[in-house]
């Protein structure tokens, strides 16, 4: 493996923690009223928690995945783990300072009718 | 003590224990987080070393003739020799003619100086048995063998990174034990932590920063706590099972001393390296040719590799034999992959087998907290685990603060205080000491005698002025106010930052410019920027600790902070 090409799996698997943190954390009603709230004339309604949790845990194995192409199992095990930890307090400050930023993750999809 | 359920009692145990050993912990994990980049921050404080790492040198070209430099350590000969030395077969050996038993050299990705030591044996011993080593040790240049100067202290390697397992307390190994208390009863405090907190999933992301200040602290304390659980948990954890022969079974050192050494000489035997000197002098074959053998059988295994690890033992004689490992730059496990030759001969003797189930384990999680692979992405993720252990804790402190201001105000009690003033120094003030000490190299010349030693000083010194201060400014904590030396430190740590990094262009050379585009080097850089981060953060809190304006609830008369 190349020293590039582990750095684009690092990357990308950077990309798909915070993701699925997201996508965890708009499952709770809390942080989702938080999120859609903040943007003027716009109906809050109800997450799709199921669904949300379902995409998260996707994105999270396929974080795993992206870390085992870089490294050793042992040390992608160890990335795997600490970037979970990192990206949540992210997402965690994120939705403190300027939750709508992660407007654009509650995707139609996600909203229950 | 009465409990109405397992929940108080586990919050009392939370409580209490995290106030006593939450000022070692802050220590434990803020300089841990620094030992991530020990060997940069020695780069940064001693200019003489700024270029970039190098293999192992040449053995018979270079090495062997700075081993011959090396002297036993004049501390350790006063103090060991009249132990060892029996006085009625013989005289006593001067310093300097010792004769040398075992010489080492240690090296690692990271590392552009080569840390050298020897091991010298001492004629006439009381106990022939026993190991009776008094050593020296030697850190040079391997590009020309020329020595770094004695005066100049590794802040990282050799203060920050010992500070965080044995606080420099060396005294019958007090701070180790310490620690290990400490670490002990950190894993208490991470499992009453999780039983007390009633929504560890539903409150996973949750800082609610329109509540009250306490509310915002206990958030805050909760969430990272709880996100970087695994970490809290897997450093302690590991920190104690690297140390744990050491905190839990000294006995092979005292009452079962006969039997550890039989099970040395016989674990030698087994393995076909000899346990003792010979008596018969013979002189070193090509360790190089060694050296080379050893990287071709790595090859085969499919573990190329450099040699992070070179031993000779009973050098000059006839049974010398000589071991190489492995550099384990490549992989979590510790794994030296050792391969042991004939020191005279050049034979190999023996061939470390691949290690068992359990052994993998041990290795797989010393290796995770020692880390000596090469990840600079995990190293990173390492500091923000650690820093937010740091959070955790500090939020700790000020929760119990904040929880007890007001009832010990009503009652006239001293006890919030003096706990604020406490986490005045191990939170702010220990960040004040460490960047001052940084600070003090810079400015310190180079040819200053003992300028380690008043490096220490300048650390232990500020923390102490620290203290002082967070004490003597204390007084508003008592009436249910906050403590103005948390701004104050703040701001003093801002302004110390930016300074360090001004005095490291003037005494160097080395701007930012420099070591980010036209001549990279990112040790230096790592570490100026890092100053540049403290201190632009600090100012930033100084700023906001500063604007809040303390208003008197009209109907409760408690003092709260807007």
């Amino acid at each position: 493996m190349s020293d590039h090409s582990a750095t684009l799996w690092l990357i990308l698997a950077s990309a798909l923690t915070f993701k699925a943190m997201v996508l965890f954390s708009l499952s709770l009603k809390a942080h989702w009223k938080q999120v859609l709230s903040a943007v003027r004339n716009s109906t809050a309604g109800k997450p799709h928690s199921q669904r949300l949790k379902t995409c998260g845990w996707i994105l999270l194995v396929l974080s795993g995945a992206s870390c085992l192409r870089a490294d050793h199992a042992s040390m992608a095990v160890l990335v795997w783990i600490l970037l979970i930890s990192a990206a949540a307090f992210i997402v965690a400050m994120i939705l403190a300072y300027r939750p709508s930023w992660l407007r654009l993750f509650a995707l139609p999809i996600f909203v229950r009718r | 003590m009465q409990f109405n359920s397992t929940r108080q009692a586990m919050a009392w145990l939370h409580t209490w224990l995290g106030l006593i050993l939450g000022f070692v912990l802050m220590v434990c994990f803020f300089f841990g987080a620094l030992s991530v980049f020990d060997r940069e921050i020695d780069r940064w404080s001693i200019p003489e070393t700024r270029f970039d790492p190098q293999p192992m040198p040449s053995f018979d070209n270079m090495l062997m003739d700075v081993f011959s430099r090396i002297e036993p350590e004049e501390n350790e000969y006063k103090r060991q020799m009249p132990r060892y030395h029996d006085s009625d077969a013989g005289p006593m050996t001067p310093r300097t003619e010792l004769p040398a038993d075992e010489y080492w050299a240690y090296t690692t990705h990271r590392d552009p100086v080569l840390r050298m030591g020897a091991g010298f044996r001492v004629p006439f011993p009381k106990d022939p048995e026993s190991h009776n080593h008094i050593h020296g040790e030697i850190t040079i240049d391997p590009r020309s063998g020329a020595s770094v100067p004695d005066n100049h202290l590794k802040i990282g390697s050799e203060w920050f990174y010992p500070l965080h397992y044995s606080l420099n307390i060396n005294w019958n190994f007090l701070g180790f034990f310490i620690v290990g208390i400490a670490g002990f009863f950190m894993l208490v405090a991470l499992i009453t932590g999780v039983w007390i907190h009633r929504k560890i999933f539903k409150e996973f992301f949750t800082f609610r920063r329109d509540k009250s200040k306490q509310r915002r602290i206990l958030d805050m304390h909760n969430m990272t706590g709880v996100v970087a659980l695994p970490f809290h948990f897997f450093f302690a954890f590991t920190g104690l099972i690297i140390f744990i022969a050491f905190y839990y079974m000294p006995v092979t050192n005292t009452m079962l001393q006969p039997l550890h050494n039989m099970h040395q000489a016989l674990e030698a035997q087994q393995q076909g390296l000899p346990h003792e000197r010979s008596g018969i002098d013979a002189p070193l074959g090509s360790v190089d040719a060694m050296v080379t053998e050893a990287k071709r059988r790595w090859a085969s295994r499919d573990m190329a590799g450099e040699v992070g690890f070179l031993q000779i033992h009973h050098v000059g004689d006839a049974n010398a034999y000589v071991s190489i490992y492995r550099a384990g730059s490549d992989r979590v496990s510790l794994v030296g992959e050792g391969i042991h030759f004939n020191g005279v001969t050049g034979d190999v003797l023996r061939e470390d087998p691949p290690h068992g189930i359990s052994e993998s384990i041990a290795e797989f999680l010393t290796g995770l907290h020692l880390q000596h692979f090469e990840h600079w992405f995990l190293r990173w993720l390492y500091v923000i685990g650690g820093l937010l252990g740091c959070m955790c804790i500090a939020t700790g402190f000020m929760f119990f603060v904040e929880k007890r201001k007001q009832q010990h105000a009503n009652a006239g009690s001293q006890g919030s205080r003096i706990v604020d003033a406490f986490a005045v120094t191990t939170v702010t003030g220990m960040i004040v000491a460490t960047i001052a000490m940084l600070l003090a190299n810079r400015i310190i010349p180079g040819t200053t005698e003992g300028k380690g030693d008043i490096e220490k000083w300048v650390f232990c010194i500020t923390w102490a002025l620290m203290f002082i201060h967070a004490v003597v400014r204390s007084r508003p904590v008592a009436s249910a106010r906050s403590n103005p030396a948390w701004a104050a430190q703040c701001r003093l740590i801002s302004v110390l930052s930016f300074i360090a990094v001004l005095a490291n262009w003037l005494t160097t050379g080395d701007h930012l410019i420099k070591t980010l585009i036209t001549d990279t080097y990112w040790a230096v850089a790592g570490v100026d920027l890092s100053l540049i981060a403290s201190g632009i953060i600090a100012g930033v809190v100084a700023h906001r600790i500063t604007a809040l304006k303390p208003v008197r609830d009209t109907e409760t008369g408690e003092v709260v902070y807007e």
